[in-house]
């Protein structure tokens, strides 16, 4: 392709020269690479083969306990209710002093699963039944106390408001594969409790902006015809505005950007038809709807978008952010998570199953994290407040070899302290899997080149994540 | 110069040596000026190329047009000729003010023949009350404004809107740019007189005085930054990370320079240390938020006197309210009925009560007087609480070294030949303010005039205007760029001498309808100006031309941001609902876009797609992209299209029944043109098409229309729709 339609492209979405990433630049340059002034969403290869193609991030928003789902820890049974070890006393921590507050056993039993034996709690009765495929990271840190940086920190890479979350950073260099569907969709159960920034492009241009898509009712916003306007109507006035636009074009040579505006109109009407079939379930068999528990139980609100995840992915959506709230236990811990776990579990589990069937599993990364862990003291009588030192997460799908965990924390859970693995690192490593390298994967923004790792971050697990 | 590829390779090796931990040299008498980069030196004011060695000469209108013709006949490529008078009245409109020119107003302009019409219409567009709220707005962006904090509990900035207010009323003004800069950053400092605004002594504040006032709310774009509000958090962390945002922004928005890499590491391409940077902090140690009263003694009094009776209103009404939900739906007992009655005269006897009309006022705002008018500012610290700032190995807090005093940048100092050190603990800020509008000052004009040429052409001289150290881009047209920063000074900062002078030029005048193959081969971003660049209205103009064109559009200026309604799929995503309020008061709906709520967790939905700037860091350049959002907003959106039906209204009011007259009289109001016969003739059968719908009475239809038959009301509204999502609408050529 020429140098000139490729710099039209540019501008087409918006970046101008200055706003390319440079590495993205020169490699484009070298592989001849094609992009489609109308399309800068257009699917590209990724720097090097990656084994996944697509993300389901499942982020479970409040700050699940490591010491009640992933990580066990028996011997902090001996010390229920007494005071921590000297040795973990200095730690600063947000709102509990550290030096006087009694340690929390974990409250649920956790059980050997799978051949693996990994070990997984007994609120996971169902997930645990896939604990071969599942790569837990029990030494998972940062530093931030508060949900809402917490929460910036784990969609973006940094504690600061206005940068690109992960999911516009993987369309950014990646592109989409569906051509009426958003490339980047967020689903909540709940609330997005940080706004926008959950799924915001930040500095990059708008057009790697997740969407907010609800599972009932209009899916997108604007997406339903005004009442007063009939379907036969809207294509109607569609084709006639399409054609003044075109011929406004034929008197504007040399701008993409008129172009790129007929396409989007088309790729609107087609959003029309796509959006509402995407959360429409009622094609789905019954035997699938009750994999994910969809029904009257507390299952069924998640299990409905966990479905609406693998139709997404089965339509080339690239990045699906499903959000479940709900787990923050400053007072019951123990109920919380016994009740958040009837949420989750089945639909997860059922959401494995059902890539694996439909081989999907294979190029599918699933990410299970919250914006951090809970404190192995107590807070109150029963709860735990916010702990980033340590906490878990687990990958699955997206040709990883499960059935391991990675790193560890301490003997209370309190801090990561073997293959440490910071958020930037997981960042690292999930771009990794999806063959996208993050030290090249930057943008121009504010005289420097970012990235989604920031200043740090290094892929040390996507090698050890896909080897068995 | 053609900076293509081969200008992204030269940058790749700027960025290799630099790795190398070459430290960039700036001002160095020792080295030959040519060895200090560009934008560091002081600019010497350029001859403009000689006329008659450009082609064609009869082309040029001013100097602006020599240096541009020159750089294109070496290239090899010429110009484009000047466009319609049509287009250019519709770009001057849009470009100075905002909005779209009326049909009156396109005819005003085409009719008046005479030799000065063109600079008579800028004289016009720039003594609008509308210049201020355009321009205001992009000095906003650089301003990363916003009326909340963002982060988790998005706290909600009550004063912000006064800042935005000065912002516009400083433009309009013609305030003098090195004055607006002086304001905002030390206006405490170098005013001080205003603070013994002591109302108890002040009865009647002296016009000179007020101004001093208004100064000092200049300074309130230190107070509307993105900021962290929760419990349980250092307060240490979060005063460094509020001094962290002042710096930032002052270095990008003043300087055109990105510093915040120098935060942990000396800055790798441009000549600033990270003991620079931290003494850049010293600057703000001593400065402390204050809630400016912005009111004189005699609005106390009003307030002192009206305000315990506005609150009885208020108990009385709430005590009524009260009642009446505890026995709504039931019959009343007969000692209810009297208590009923009983409240309802509490609440009348209180109503009469309030004065009918304050003594320093027209009229007594009883909204108003709820809240003590006030402007969130910067004033000084207690000296016994200054803290003291470190330098910061890797800008980390816990890791102080030495502490640091307030200084200029070392390099910048010596380029200025200016003492680096500042005093302290006060005056910092204003020795530094009046350091950066000292006339030889190689960066500050140079940065504005930048800004106003992006902002009139849609792409800097410098292509990343806050950024004209060595990471940025090199200016297209360096000399053009001194020339102009040099003239501005000598004319005493004044903006709109400078919109004057560009807008004059014949490069401004150029048609945006022109390319050739070579053209778009060799300069496909028309870096070297050889035509105009089309521009996609921003957020803010798309929404107020379309109520423009609605004839819906409220001109009010100033005041609190208004809350327009949202549909319930606009507003789904929105965790706080009371975050978005929707104003009481429906004119306040159709507002100018510039006074809609900002908050930097949840935008406006509309602005979101059209690509509003992100808040979090000062803006520079807005992207424009092209995304189906956009399309789904502009055909399917509730407000777009009851703003269609008031179009629709207008058309048949002013155009009469005929609908040719109509479609005639909707593309003069909407596009500034009459349709073409082939357009018309489209129109008209997409008008009979749609009129063949059974349809009933459009809901919330104006009168106008409402006295329409259903079909035709329906009809119109959808041709009226349509032309809102022409291309040609939401563009200006």
């Amino acid at each position: 392709m020429t140098i000139s339609s490729r710099r039209e492209f540019l501008q087409t979405g918006g970046l101008g020269f200055g706003g390319l990433a440079l590495g993205e630049l020169l490699r484009n340059e070298a592989r001849g690479q094609a992009a489609s002034a109308a399309n800068p969403l257009l699917a590209r290869p990724a720097h090097l083969p990656g084994t996944a193609r697509n993300v389901i991030f499942l982020f479970m928003q409040g700050g699940p306990s490591q010491l009640e789902t992933f990580d066990p820890k028996p011997v902090m049974k001996k010390f229920d209710g007494q005071l921590l070890p000297k040795s973990l006393q200095d730690y600063d921590l947000a709102q509990i002093n550290t030096a006087d507050a009694k340690v929390m056993a974990p409250r649920f039993q956790f059980n050997r699963c799978g051949e693996s034996g990994l070990e997984i709690s007994s609120i996971f009765p169902r997930l645990s039944r896939h604990a071969d495929k599942l790569a837990i990271i029990r030494s998972l840190h940062h530093d931030l106390f508060i949900h809402g940086s917490a929460m910036i920190m784990m969609h973006s890479g940094t504690r600061l408001l206005g940068h690109p979350s992960t999911g516009a950073w993987v369309v950014y260099g990646l592109g989409t594969q569906s051509n009426s569907l958003p490339a980047y969709i967020a689903m909540t159960d709940g609330i997005f409790r940080n706004g926008a920034s959950m799924y915001s492009s930040g500095f990059l241009p708008a057009v790697y902006q997740g969407t907010d898509m609800r599972a009932q009712g209009t899916p997108i916003q604007n997406l339903a015809r005004h009442k007063n306007i009939a379907a036969g109507e809207q294509r109607m006035l569609l084709d006639q505005i399409n054609r003044w636009n075109r011929q406004h074009l034929a008197t504007r040579p040399g701008d993409s950007r008129l172009d790129a505006r007929i396409a989007n109109y088309e790729l609107a009407f087609r959003m029309q038809t796509a959006a509402p079939e995407l959360i429409d379930l009622s094609h789905e068999t019954k035997a699938t709807r009750d994999l994910y528990g969809i029904g009257a139980g507390p299952a069924d609100r998640f299990g409905k978008m966990c479905l609406m995840a693998r139709r997404m992915v089965e339509r080339g959506v690239r990045y699906v952010q499903l959000i479940s709230g709900g787990w923050d236990a400053h007072g019951d811990c123990q109920g919380n998570h016994t009740s958040q776990g009837k949420k989750v579990d089945q639909p997860i589990a059922g959401l494995i199953s059902d890539l694996e069937q439909r081989g999907l599993l294979e190029s599918t990364l699933l990410v299970w994290v919250g914006e951090f862990g809970r404190t192995p003291i107590m807070q109150g009588s029963n709860g735990r407040d916010h702990h980033p030192y340590g906490f878990s997460a687990w990958m699955a799908g997206g040709g990883i070899r499960g059935g391991k965990a990675i790193g560890a924390t301490d003997d209370f859970g309190f801090a990561a302290v073997e293959d440490k693995v910071h958020v930037n690192d997981l960042h690292a490593s999930m771009l990794g899997l999806l063959g996208l390298d993050h030290e090249e994967l930057t943008y121009y923004f504010e005289g420097r080149y970012h990235r989604l790792t920031d200043v740090g971050g290094q892929n040390n697990l996507a090698e050890r994540l896909v080897q068995g | 110069m053609r900076p293509t590829l081969p200008q992204a390779l030269a940058t790749l090796v700027v960025l290799a040596c630099a790795v190398q931990a070459e430290r960039a040299v700036a001002a160095d008498p020792a080295k030959p000026p040519e060895e200090i980069h560009w934008a560091f030196r002081k600019p010497t004011r350029p001859t403009p190329p000689d006329r008659k060695s450009l082609k064609p000469t009869a082309r040029v209108r001013n100097p602006i047009d020599q240096f541009v013709l020159q750089q294109l006949g070496e290239a090899g490529l010429e110009a484009a000729g000047e466009a319609s008078r049509r287009t250019l009245v519709r770009r001057a409109y849009f470009d100075l003010v905002g909005l779209p020119p009326s049909p009156d107003q396109v005819a005003a302009f085409l009719d008046d023949k005479s030799a000065g019409a063109w600079s008579r219409l800028i004289d016009t567009l720039l003594d609008s009350k509308h210049y201020g709220e355009r321009w205001g707005r992009h000095w906003l962006d650089v301003a990363r404004y916003a009326d909340s904090g963002g982060y988790e509990t998005d706290i909600y900035y009550r004063n912000a809107w006064r800042y935005r207010d000065y912002v516009v009323n400083s433009f309009n003004d013609d305030k003098p740019y090195h004055t607006f800069v002086q304001e905002q950053i030390a206006g405490d400092e170098l005013w001080p007189d205003n603070l013994d605004l002591d109302p108890r002594r002040v009865y009647i504040v002296p016009a000179k005085k007020r101004r001093h006032l208004e100064a000092r709310v200049g300074t309130g774009f230190f107070s509307l930054g993105p900021r962290v509000h929760e419990s349980g958090l250092d307060a240490r962390r979060l005063a460094y990370e509020t001094t962290i945002d002042w710096v930032n922004t002052t270095a990008s928005a003043f300087m055109g320079l990105t510093l915040g890499c120098a935060r942990c590491h000396e800055h790798k391409f441009d000549p600033f240390t990270q003991a620079d940077y931290f003494a850049l902090h010293a600057i703000f140690a001593s400065a402390r938020e204050v809630e400016l009263p912005l009111w004189t003694a005699m609005e106390e009094a009003d307030w002192r006197q009206a305000y315990p009776k506005v609150v009885a209103v208020q108990e009385a009404t709430k005590t009524y309210r009260q009642f009446e939900a505890r026995t709504k739906g039931k019959p009343l007992t007969p000692e209810q009925s009297a208590r009923k009655q009983t409240l309802l005269t509490a609440v009348a006897e209180s109503v009469l009560k309030l004065p009918e009309r304050a003594a320093g006022q027209a009229a007594v705002d009883y909204v108003g007087l709820m809240h003590i008018p006030t402007a969130s500012v910067l004033g000084r610290q207690h000296p016994a609480l200054i803290r003291p700032v470190h330098l910061l190995e890797r800008g980390e807090l816990n890791k102080p070294l030495q502490r640091m005093s307030p200084a200029l940048p070392a390099s910048l100092a010596q380029a200025t030949g200016t003492p680096a050190a500042l005093p302290q603990p006060f005056g910092s800020r204003a020795q530094f303010a009046l350091w950066l509008t000292r006339p030889d000052h190689p960066l500050t004009a140079r940065v504005m005039v930048n800004r106003i040429w992006q902002w009139h052409f849609g792409r800097g001289i410098v292509e990343t205007p806050n950024d004209l150290g060595k990471m940025g881009q090199l200016p297209s047209h360096p000399g053009l760029l001194d020339w102009l920063a040099t003239g501005f000074v000598a004319d005493g900062w004044k903006v709109k001498n400078l919109h004057r002078l560009i807008m004059n030029s014949a490069t401004y005048r150029q048609t945006s309808r022109f390319a050739t193959a070579k053209h778009l081969a060799e300069d496909p971003d028309n870096r070297l100006l050889w035509r105009s660049s089309r521009r996609r209205l921003e957020a803010e103009a798309l929404w107020d031309a379309v109520h423009v064109s609605a004839g819906t559009l409220n001109p009010a200026m100033g005041g609190p941001p208004v809350v327009p309604p949202l549909a319930a799929d606009e507003i789904a995503s929105l965790r706080e609902k009371w975050h978005w309020v929707v104003s009481a008061d429906p004119a306040q709906h159709t507002r100018r876009g510039l006074y809609i709520l900002v908050r930097r967790n949840f935008k406006f939905p509309m602005f979101d797609v059209f690509d509003t700037p992100v808040t979090s860091v000062s803006c520079p350049t807005r992207d424009v992209t092209t995304v189906a959002p956009q399309a789904l907003w502009g055909l399917n959106n509730k407000s777009v299209f009851r703003q269609a039906m008031h179009l629709a209204g207008r058309v048949a009011k002013e155009a009469g029944a005929d609908s040719k007259a109509r479609v005639e009289r909707l593309w003069q109001i909407t596009l500034g043109r009459p349709p073409r016969a082939e357009e018309s003739a489209s129109a008209l059968k997409l008008l009979e098409a749609l009129e063949q719908t059974k349809a009933g009475p459009l809901d919330g239809s104006p009168p106008a229309l409402a006295a329409l038959p259903p079909a035709k009301g329906h009809a119109l509204s959808k041709l009226c729709l349509a032309v809102f999502n022409l291309t040609e609408f939401a563009f200006a050529d």
